[in-house]
């Protein structure tokens, strides 16, 4: 019965997305067939479309295929993700662990916190050059702060009783830390993960319109430069559906990874 | 001075039969400071021998300083003055030769049932396959067969609880230290486990020191019931309980046991509390 429920429910959410997909195109189609907004400030869905598709068929190997650029930013994310989580959970662990180390550490991460952290692309861009470098560095950089602070509340937040627990078995620091405080903050560092995975594309994007030979961002500012609006637009889907897929998988991991939290359970229902 | 002792005294006048006590509490005393800058003094000069095997069971009113007392003989919290002594050896800090049960089952949610029980195996880093089958056994025994894959949220809270005693015992300690572990259970459950941990005990045959505030629950369990007075706490009282075992629920509604509570009763009255 519940299920039944359930299953209505899912259909209707699915018919009402569609819907609201539909109509939203619609209007768009209508304000630009019935007003005289030019193309390169507002083009159809229709051009848009034939963008999109223009730029997805085309072969992998060519410049002006997404693919192309599309690679370069999914690995500058994926790589620059891999690498700030790394640093922001390790950095957490150094700094819940160690009095010492956290403040020392302070006064660089409220300083770096409350800089807005994309204006040091051009610097990466010196540091590292035009290529992959500098983009993994911010994509890293934007991950990092997040996830630090979040997984430094998760392991600050172990309850008393489980710390006991291994106190009365003369457990190690270590042996603490592997099976009490990182597994309990997991739930807080996957809501980090979560935060970091969308900041890492964004640190990936914004370095590329800063100086890059190959990415989505690239493609962007030249399209933007022959005023190829219906382009731009295309690529911003292209990096909207990137972007829900690495959601998606981010959610997954997490279901995987914190399948016994009640908030994962709820956040995952939802 | 000892060689001088122990020349002094030939062996054939040692006594063979004297038990050294598992654990001997010697004139333990906890002071400790609040937030505000106040000196507390929980625990004025707790003595106590506890016998191989023994089942005690300590009584008395909320705050006394139970549940410190028990942190110092689990070695979590250190005590303000005093000597443990283990098998006759004095000891500070936690060992593994006791086990410890708290309020809560404290399981850890992304484990299974067998993966939490074995967990001080894998502090103490012991032999995980050989201990994995003697989980199991426990495990049976304590009536939790079948939900060793399970994981602590499928169970209630009478089951976790019992988990927890399992995880307790797993190591094979000397002795298991129990704080209150049926305090978060309902009352039926409560006297349902009361049997069960009779049943475990009677087969393990471990010494316990038992922390409860239920009178009943310290007189059906124990073979001595030990009253704390409020804070500072210091034994008032130390009543041997010799029931016949196994004892059944039906010896809660006999003279001889009610005479036993209401005794306990009135001790805990006049030491500033009155309980169950």
């Amino acid at each position: 019965m519940t299920k039944a429920i359930a299953s209505s429910n899912r259909a209707s959410f699915v018919v009402v997305v569609l819907v609201s997909l539909g109509a939203g195109l619609l209007i768009w189609q209508l304000a630009v067939s019935f007003t005289h907004i030019p193309s390169y400030i507002l083009p159809s869905p229709k051009s848009v479309w034939a963008a999109l598709a223009d730029g997805l068929t085309r072969s992998p190997t060519e410049r002006a295929s997404f693919w192309f650029h599309l690679i370069d930013t999914l690995r500058a994310t994926v790589f620059g993700f891999l690498i700030g989580a790394t640093l922001g959970i390790f950095f957490a662990a150094c700094m819940a662990e160690y009095w010492l180390v956290e403040v020392a550490a302070l006064p660089y991460v409220v300083g770096l916190q409350s800089l807005p952290k994309v204006a040091i692309a051009p610097l990466l861009v010196i540091w590292l050059g035009y290529g992959s470098g500098s983009k993994v560095a911010m994509a890293a950089v934007l991950t990092l702060f997040p996830v630090l602070i979040n997984a430094m509340a998760g392991f600050r937040s172990t309850p008393r009783d489980r710390l006991e627990l291994m106190s009365a078995l003369n457990a190690s620091r270590l042996q603490v830390f592997r099976y009490i405080r990182f597994p309990g903050a997991l739930p807080m560092i996957f809501a980090g993960l979560n935060i970091g995975i969308v900041y890492a594309m964004l640190g990936t994007i914004v370095s590329e319109f800063t100086g890059a030979q190959r990415g989505m961002g690239v493609i962007m500012t030249q399209m933007q430069s022959v005023s190829d609006t219906a382009g731009v637009f295309a690529a911003l889907v292209v990096l909207g559906c990137t972007g829900y897929v690495l959601i998606s998988i981010m959610r997954l991991a997490q279901r995987w990874a914190v399948f016994w939290s009640e908030s994962t359970r709820r956040e995952i229902d939802q | 001075m000892s060689s001088l002792q122990n020349a002094a005294t030939p062996r054939v006048c040692a006594e063979p039969e004297v038990k050294v006590p598992v654990l001997s509490v010697r004139a333990i005393d906890k002071r400790f400071k609040t937030k505000s800058g106040d000196e507390i003094h929980a625990l004025n000069k707790i003595s106590v021998d506890l016998a191989d095997g023994e089942f005690v069971s300590v009584l008395g009113p909320s705050g006394c300083g139970k549940t410190t007392l028990l942190k110092i003989l689990a070695g979590i919290v250190p005590p303000s003055g005093g000597t443990l002594l283990y098998r006759g050896t004095a000891i500070s800090g936690p060992q593994a030769g006791m086990g410890v049960v708290f309020q809560s089952s404290v399981l850890l949610p992304w484990w299974t049932v067998l993966d939490n029980v074995l967990l001080p195996i894998r502090v103490l880093k012991l032999d995980l396959t050989s201990y994995r089958q003697k989980a199991r056994e426990l495990l049976r025994l304590v009536g939790l067969e079948g939900f060793e894959n399970s994981y602590p949220g499928e169970l209630s809270g009478g089951m976790q609880q019992r988990a927890a005693i399992v995880r307790g015992l797993i190591h094979d300690p000397g002795i298991l230290l129990m704080d209150e572990p049926f305090g978060a259970l309902d009352a039926m459950t409560r006297e349902r486990m009361n049997v069960e941990l009779q049943r475990i005990w009677l087969s393990t045959r471990k010494t316990v020191f038992f922390i409860t505030h239920s009178v009943s629950e310290a007189v059906f369990l124990s073979d001595r019931v030990l009253v704390m007075s409020a804070r500072p706490g210091s034994l008032v009282e130390n009543v041997r309980v010799s029931f016949p075992r196994p004892r059944n629920a039906d010896l809660m509604s006999t003279a001889e046991f009610g005479d036993l509570t209401r005794h306990l009763r009135h001790v805990l009255g006049g030491s500033g509390a009155v309980h169950d």
